[in-house]
């Protein structure tokens, strides 16, 4: 799709740049949310959204590289191409009709938690709500790729959103590799908790990848090509790429040692009591929170009070579906008086953990840094 | 005494020259950013000259004309430099109701 000028931009897209930028920010159909930009909208979840195992549409955190397109849902197709039989040009009602698959899966940005790494690095400075847990309902991506006649030849498969760039930035193209592409969990939204996909959240159509960072779930997808190779562009040869082996941090890294980020690290946190929240000495306190761990399922979470010096197991909900987080909660009844460090960490069925501190990398992706959250409690 | 005022009025010039510069700066970022993207994402982030400098490098290769290139690095720096404090987070309103 052709880039557009600055004066196209107000015309094509769903917000304009300089109204959006005029005092306080609102979002239709979002709760109030920590703003990290205004044009194109990328908003954060507060920490207390994210208590339950679903996180409903107006509190789900936001992330656009590029401006939101006005949609046509009546009018919208998405073309296959590339290594196929057939080209397919394929509308909502069409999608709708085919076998649906309902998956819980946990949405998260690969840079959540940038705003926590020193030496800090551009990028948006998400603390860490760049996360949400939902249903998401559509045909199986690989019943698309089927009817199309995909090339047994092919290895990749590129999507392209509606979403346009303005000047010479880069289209938003990611390109996902078949195994996961044909994955029986990997979908073609067309809604999201219920009821169709809000608009930022790439209504009438998006990508969902299980078990992936967000980079991957492409919103407002209009094109899908099978191809031999991943896309050459930007978003697929540069960004959401991570080291191959752990940075000095603050340093450089080659760009051939970098490699496709694919799965999320494994990674919990308190969703409440909130930071610098007071407490009672003697008085149960509920610590609640949430642990995941991309492609692996949590299969335990402890929690410390004393920073990290001893640690219990917290209690899962029992919510329990690969892809999803999980809940967790911990009874906790303060002894002594004064200000304590609360720390949780998740363990997955992959073996993996937490770390202390999560390795610094060029971009600032996959911070699963142990929290460190502090509370006081009074006598 | 001489040379001290002399000093001092250098000073003083050179406070003035940078204030100039940093206006000059902030109207560069309105103009050169504002209107691609909100300028929100620039002030929420507190990054190195060397960061800057590749951010600015970014946005020409993605085809922004920076006209004073020089205005808003020192802008950016001596507003949003690594070693200012994180502004605390905004909020956006409930557009819910």
């Amino acid at each position: 799709m052709a880039h557009l000028t600055r004066r196209q931009l107000l015309a094509a897209t769903a917000a304009a740049p300089l109204a959006a930028q005029q005092g306080e920010f609102v979002l239709r159909g979002k709760k109030p949310m920590i703003v990290h930009n205004d044009f194109p909208e990328d908003l954060e979840s507060l920490p207390e959204y994210l208590a339950s195992w679903i996180t409903p549409n107006d509190s789900f955190f936001v992330r656009q590289h590029l401006p939101r397109p006005r949609v046509d849902a009546a009018a919208w197709r998405v073309e296959t191409g590339g290594m196929v039989n057939q080209k397919l040009s394929l509308s909502i009602a069409d999608l709708r009709s085919m076998s649906q698959l309902t998956v819980a899966a946990t949405l998260e940005c690969a840079g959540n938690g940038r705003g926590n790494f020193r030496p800090r690095m551009p990028g948006l400075q998400w603390t860490k709500g760049a996360i949400g847990n939902a249903h998401w309902r559509g045909p199986r991506l690989r019943d698309v790729l089927l009817k199309a006649g995909a090339s047994p030849q092919a290895a990749y498969v590129d999507f392209d959103g509606a979403d346009v760039p303005v000047g010479k930035v880069p289209e938003f193209i990611r390109s996902i590799p078949m195994r996961k592409a044909m994955h029986e969990s990997t979908i073609l939204a067309v809604e999201m908790n219920g009821v169709p996909l809000p608009d930022v959240h790439g209504f009438p159509l998006r990508l969902i990848v299980p078990g992936w960072d967000g980079a991957s779930w492409v919103k407002w997808v209009n094109s899908i090509q099978v191809q031999a190779q991943p896309n050459p562009g930007f978003y697929m040869a540069t960004a959401y790429k991570y080291p191959r082996v752990a940075a000095v941090p603050g340093g450089a890294v080659k760009p051939e040692d970098m490699e496709v980020l694919e799965g999320m690290a494994v990674k919990s946190f308190f969703a409440k009591p909130g930071e610098g929240a007071k407490v009672r000495v003697g008085q149960s306190v509920t610590l609640a929170g949430i642990g995941w761990g991309g492609e692996n399922r949590v299969t335990r979470v402890d929690v410390s009070a004393d920073g990290g010096a001893s640690w219990r197991a917290a209690v899962l909900g029992r919510e329990d579906f690969p892809f999803a987080w999980r809940t967790f909660s911990f009874e906790w009844k303060p002894a002594r008086p004064g200000y304590h460090v609360l720390c949780c960490r998740a363990a997955d069925s992959a073996g993996r953990t937490q770390p202390i501190d999560a390795a610094w990398n060029p971009p600032g992706y996959l911070n699963n840094s142990i929290e460190r959250l502090g509370v006081v409690v009074e006598g | 005494m001489k040379r001290i005022l002399l000093l001092i009025g250098s000073v003083a010039a050179l406070g003035a020259a940078d204030a100039a510069m940093i206006e000059r700066g902030k109207a560069e970022e309105k103009r050169s950013c504002g209107g691609c993207h909100g300028v929100r994402i620039i002030r929420t982030q507190r990054l190195s000259r060397l960061n800057w400098e590749r951010e600015l490098d970014k946005m020409a290769r993605w085809g922004t004309e920076i006209k004073d290139r020089e205005a808003i690095l020192e802008y950016l720096v001596a507003t949003q430099g690594d070693d200012k404090p994180q502004p605390p987070p905004e909020k956006s309103g409930d557009g819910t109701k």
